[in-house]
């Protein structure tokens, strides 16, 4: 009997569901009702990779404010939608469908690769501009309007094969994780790039076994340059666990995943060997607009969730604002209730266009590529230099 | 003749009228456009969690078999049958033969690993067989996302084609009958009786003269094949299959489904799948932001307090007390039954207790010495 | 060399799987519940430790301090999300078990936000021995993992407590009969259980240095898979599981070709192991049902 209460109860809930589902449709302008300018971003706000979306979240956030509190865009405010995708591409329909239904007029897209491959296609439909500050894969960009402020990882890779080139070494360690989009791309590339004449040993390792390194270790225990295209997280605990076997005077070299690893020692000099990365941003500038956003950012939320993520998604704020500010300039008119697709194609000729923005990632008019790839100086940054040549 | 209309059990295919219209309303609604973009992801979503449900149903709760790899038959299925589309559109350039033909193929690789974890099933028991299937889950997972670029996208992903939106959920709701068909029919057969009898006691099932290691195959060969279909079509409801999702926290949530739902209950495994990909999706869209941590936090309490609430010895009288039906009788909606009502629904079994502790299936030990022989002193230590 | 530096790595990798397991088996050997929030009360140590550390800096505290919080809280969720359920089936266990598991991965990230936390417990160093280079935190885990080990086989064959639990787990009726409080006893197991994961998120601590809220999960089910595969519920098969599993790892890690299939290929060797002895290395031999 109690199967035809269930089946009661299924009924209801559906029918309910119809109700709800009916509510609206269609392809119409969601934005219509809206008062203020409604920026959406889907990142991980939990799960093992949150502490990225954290970063993306508060830095968004701050930027929003800071430009709220000047005013706005002419009087309009700005307001910030930030879901959680849990680096889970299967996430990441909803997520869209739902900033958009709620207003959602330009996007900062995703943070991570893995779920910004599938927002790629879905805001394509739509036409909604979106300018990533993080989801640094190659095809992130692929439709017109989609914008990277992050270095894409095969340009990374094609730099830092450049730089290893140029410095005349015979055998180089690579450390890279196998199951993860970001070190893949870089590393694909990296490799392509390389000169044959230079012999690697590679090392690899997965979600499954982050903790303990003892057997790559082994492996790269002879190198004296290291390439790693990881994440700071796993970086750190390899340092910490290789530092007694690897030479003392090993350099160990990544990208921008790097950034934020010295924020994870208490004192960094218990790594004796030479850290160096090749970034947009370093969260240790002392000098410079880097500097002042590092500031401001460390009072309000701290310095643990610091990190280039955070840096770059606050530049894509002002770089939305810039080029839509620059946009009425140039005579667009630009209103609150703008539907997304209208504001695609605004932005999409300014980032196409002679639009340029200095910022915290890059101090020196950061450009845009009509491919959607961005135009900045990568820096080599050391991190901290081997101890032995102190 | 008329009478013989009557008997007819109506509530045994209530499941599916109401499955139909709903498919037939929310196509109507979708192909007039006034279904929005987020409920149709919804409602795709909730189709292939029935799917999932439904199939690990019959797995775990009529053959009484733990598996935690359902997410790795899903997994194989979105795959090749994502693989399959890809390859096929350039031949045929039809939308809807490629979709069937990978449908299909989907289904059949799944069913094939399916017979593969069956064989193991046989020698392994409980526990054992449940982390042989989600062994197997990891090990499909983990060769896929190590993958060339070309052959499966490798880290990156498959990139499959993404069928309109609007009419992909409709498929994934014919396909959903069709699986309910199947393993409803399945269940309420003879076979389906066999099966839960294999459950109950496999040794007097095998002493009736059930042939135990064909319907194991059997039950976990249907049961990987939806697995392999509801992998297809999540294939085609994503632009990109990426193997991370098809973890066993994945097969750990189609469990909670079936479990919630209560064991051998394929009406309850429906309504919990709906339930849970429904509250599961709105505290992902509404919880944003700093809110968004609480999502977990709601989702734990609620499958606890869930849980419990349905589970608990304890509680039983409480249950019984406020259930649905007794505050339906209360308000005179429904003739109560009295005492003497026997239930003669053949296919519900959720009031037999389900059998997945193993050890006391485990320790009927034919050995003289065993310890279980209680006039005999165990003379091992 | 070669040869032993990876059985070294092995053991390294091993001992914090086997320390892990130890607790996995203990409580599945008595209660018989698949318990999956484990790995999650091994994280709640480690950041038990993290706060103990920030207050004093000694690691001893740190652990005593996590070991008595861990066993509170593991006899809190035994109450609260376990005990109601007794009697009923073993999988509402599990899936509450899965629910204490999300609690505690949201409740941690509410309470430490996203961010990693760096500890640096103890520097301990290598030993050399003619070249090779082993880390301290290797023997020690190990050493302690072995004394745990023969500590729990001694307790549970030679207490009272400890037969009592041995009756527990074969029969939970006739244990009642014979007068031993079942509950209790599945509590005392939970409470064992729990503080044995206060010590693994000790050792993982003292070789990883990185704590985030989802320190347990991953190594959780390795462990869980070395537990059975040495035969889950047995207390020495937990070491051999977690030493078996550690070297496949080391060995699978050291060759390029197949070292990204590295988890593939220790499932692999999991099914093929029971496939030949399906109640694990160690596990109490079963007559085949007939």
């Amino acid at each position: 009997m109690k199967s035809i209460f269930k089946k009661a109860l299924a009924f209801a809930l559906v029918a309910t569901m119809v109700l709800t589902f009916a509510a609206c449709g269609g392809a119409k302008n969601y934005a219509a009702d809206n008062t203020e300018f409604v920026i959406g971003v889907s990142g991980p706000l939990t799960g093992p990779a949150a502490v990225y979306g954290v970063a993306v979240k508060n830095s968004a956030q701050m930027a929003v404010d800071e430009i709220n509190a000047a005013g706005g865009l002419n009087g309009v405010k700005f307001k910030l939608v930030v879901t959680d995708d849990q680096h889970d591409a299967t996430k990441v329909a909803a997520n869209y469908a739902s900033m958009l239904e709620g207003g959602m007029q330009v996007s900062l897209g995703t943070v991570t690769t893995a779920p910004g491959l599938e927002y790629t296609n879905l805001s394509v439909e739509d036409n909604v501009f979106f300018l990533t500050p993080s989801a640094s894969g190659d095809d992130i960009p692929k439709n017109d309007n989609g914008f990277q402020m992050c270095f894409a990882d095969g340009n990374q890779g094609a730099v830092a094969a450049d730089y290893v080139n140029g410095l005349g070494l015979k055998e180089i360690g690579i450390f890279y994780k196998s199951d993860d989009a970001y070190s893949n791309g870089i590393y694909e590339q990296f490799k392509d790039k390389l000169d044959d004449s230079i012999k690697t040993v590679e090392a690899v390792f997965t979600d499954a076994n982050d903790k303990d390194f003892s057997a790559q270790i082994t492996t790269l225990k002879n190198c004296k340059f290291i390439f790693m295209p990881i994440y700071y997280t796993p970086a750190s605990i390899f340092m910490t666990q290789a530092k007694d076997t690897v030479a003392a005077d090993a350099v160990y070299y990544g990208c921008d995943g790097f950034d934020g690893l010295a924020g994870q020692f208490e004192d960094f000099s218990i790594i004796p060997q030479e850290v160096s990365m090749l970034s947009h941003f370093d969260s240790n500038a002392t000098e410079g607009a880097p500097a002042e956003y590092i500031k401001k950012y460390t009072e309000k939320f701290g310095a643990d969730t610091l990190n280039q993520f955070g840096a770059s998604a606050y530049d894509c704020v002002y770089a939305i604002f810039n080029a839509m500010k620059a946009a009425i300039d140039a005579g667009e008119k630009i209103d609150v209730t703008i539907s997304p697709s209208d504001l695609c194609e605004i932005l999409k000729a300014q980032f196409t266009g002679d639009f340029s923005y200095d910022g915290v990632t890059g101090t020196d008019a950061i450009t845009w590529e009509d491919n959607g790839y961005v135009k900045k100086s990568a820096v080599k940054y050391t991190l901290k230099t081997a101890n032995s040549a102190q | 003749m008329a009478s013989n209309l009557k008997n007819i059990k109506w509530k045994h295919y209530v499941n599916y009228v109401v499955i139909a219209v709903l498919t037939v309303v929310f196509a109507v609604m979708s192909l007039t456009g006034s279904l929005s973009s987020s409920s149709i992801y919804m409602l795709e979503k909730i189709a292939i969690a029935i799917i999932l449900s439904v199939s690990l149903s019959i797995v775990v709760g009529f053959l009484g078999e733990l598996s935690l790899g359902h997410a790795g038959f899903m997994c194989v299925g979105a795959y090749l049958g994502g693989k399959a589309s890809v390859l096929l559109e350039p031949i045929f350039g039809n939308d809807i033969l490629c979709f069937v033909i990978s449908i299909v193929v989907g289904g059949l690789v799944a069913a094939l690993f399916g017979i593969v974890i069956g064989l193991p099933a046989l020698r392994l028991r409980g526990d054992y067989l449940a982390i042989v299937t989600l062994a197997f889950g990891e090990i499909v997972r983990s060769v896929f996302m190590n993958s060339s670029r070309e052959s499966f996208g490798g880290s990156l992903g498959l990139n499959t084609p993404r069928y309109d939106k609007n009419v992909l959920f409709i498929f994934a709701f014919v396909l959903l009958l069709i699986c309910l068909a199947v393993t409803q029919n399945m269940i309420r057969s003879k076979h389906g009786r066999a099966i839960t009898a294999i459950r109950d006691n496999e040794i007097a099932a095998k002493a009736t003269g059930i042939n135990v290691t064909k319907y194991k195959l059997i039950v976990f060969t249907i049961s990987s094949f939806f697995a392999g279909i509801a992998g297809v079509l999540y294939s085609f409801s994503n632009y990109t299959v990426q193997s991370t999702k098809f973890s066993y926290n994945y097969s750990i949530e189609i469990l909670v489904m079936v479990v919630l739902g209560g064991m051998g209950s394929i009406n309850g495994a429906i309504i919990s799948a709906t339930l849970i990909t429904f509250l599961d999706l709105k505290l992902q869209t509404i919880l944003t932001g700093d809110l968004a941590v609480l999502q977990d936090l709601f989702y734990a309490l609620i499958l606890i307090i869930l849980v419990i609430y349905n589970n608990a010895p304890a509680l039983k009288g409480f249950r019984e007390k406020y259930n649905f039906k007794t505050v339906l009788t209360k308000l005179k909606l429904k003739k109560a039954h009295g005492p003497g009502h026997v239930n003669d629904d053949e296919a519900k079994w959720d009031r037999v207790p389900t059998k997945i502790n193993m050890d006391e299936v485990l320790s009927v030990d034919i050995q003289p010495t065993s310890h279980y022989t209680p006039d005999k002193p165990d003379k091992e230590d | 060399m070669k040869l032993i530096e990876t059985l070294l790595n092995g053991l390294s990798i091993g001992s914090t799987y086997a320390m892990i397991a130890l607790g996995y088996t203990m409580v599945y050997g008595i209660a018989k519940m698949l318990n999956f929030a484990h790995g999650d009360v091994i994280m709640v140590g480690g950041y038990m430790i993290f706060v103990t550390m920030s207050a004093i800096a000694n690691p001893i505290i740190g652990l005593a301090a996590a070991v008595i919080f861990c066993l509170l809280l593991g006899i809190t969720i035994e109450k609260i999300a376990y005990k109601p359920l007794r009697g009923a089936s073993p999988l509402a266990v599990l899936i509450t078990a899965i629910g204490v598991s999300y609690l505690l991965q949201s409740t941690a990230q509410m309470i430490f936000g996203s961010a990693p936390k760096m500890l640096i417990l103890l520097d301990l160093g290598n030993l050399e021995f003619g070249g090779l280079k082993i880390p301290v935190y290797t023997l020690v885990t190990l050493g302690c993992s072995v004394v745990i080990m023969i500590a729990l086989s001694l307790f549970v064959k030679y207490t009272k407590v400890g037969r009592a639990m041995i009756a527990v787990s074969e029969d939970k009726g006739a244990a009642q009969l014979m007068g031993i409080n079942v509950n209790g006893i599945i509590t005392l197991t939970f409470a064992i259980g729990s503080s044995l994961a206060a010590f693994a998120g000790f050792f993982m601590l003292l070789k990883s240095p990185s704590l985030t809220n989802t320190l347990g999960a991953m190594p959780g089910i390795k462990a869980f898979t070395a537990a059975v595969i040495g035969g889950i519920g047995s207390i020495p098969g937990a070491m051999v599981g977690g030493i078996l599993i550690g070297v496949i790892e080391a060995i699978s890690l050291t060759i390029p070709a197949i070292a990204p299939y590295t988890d593939a290929i220790e499932f692999l060797i999991l099914i093929v192991i029971l496939l030949v002895r399906p109640s694990g290395i160690l596990g109490k031999k079963r007559r085949e049902k007939v």
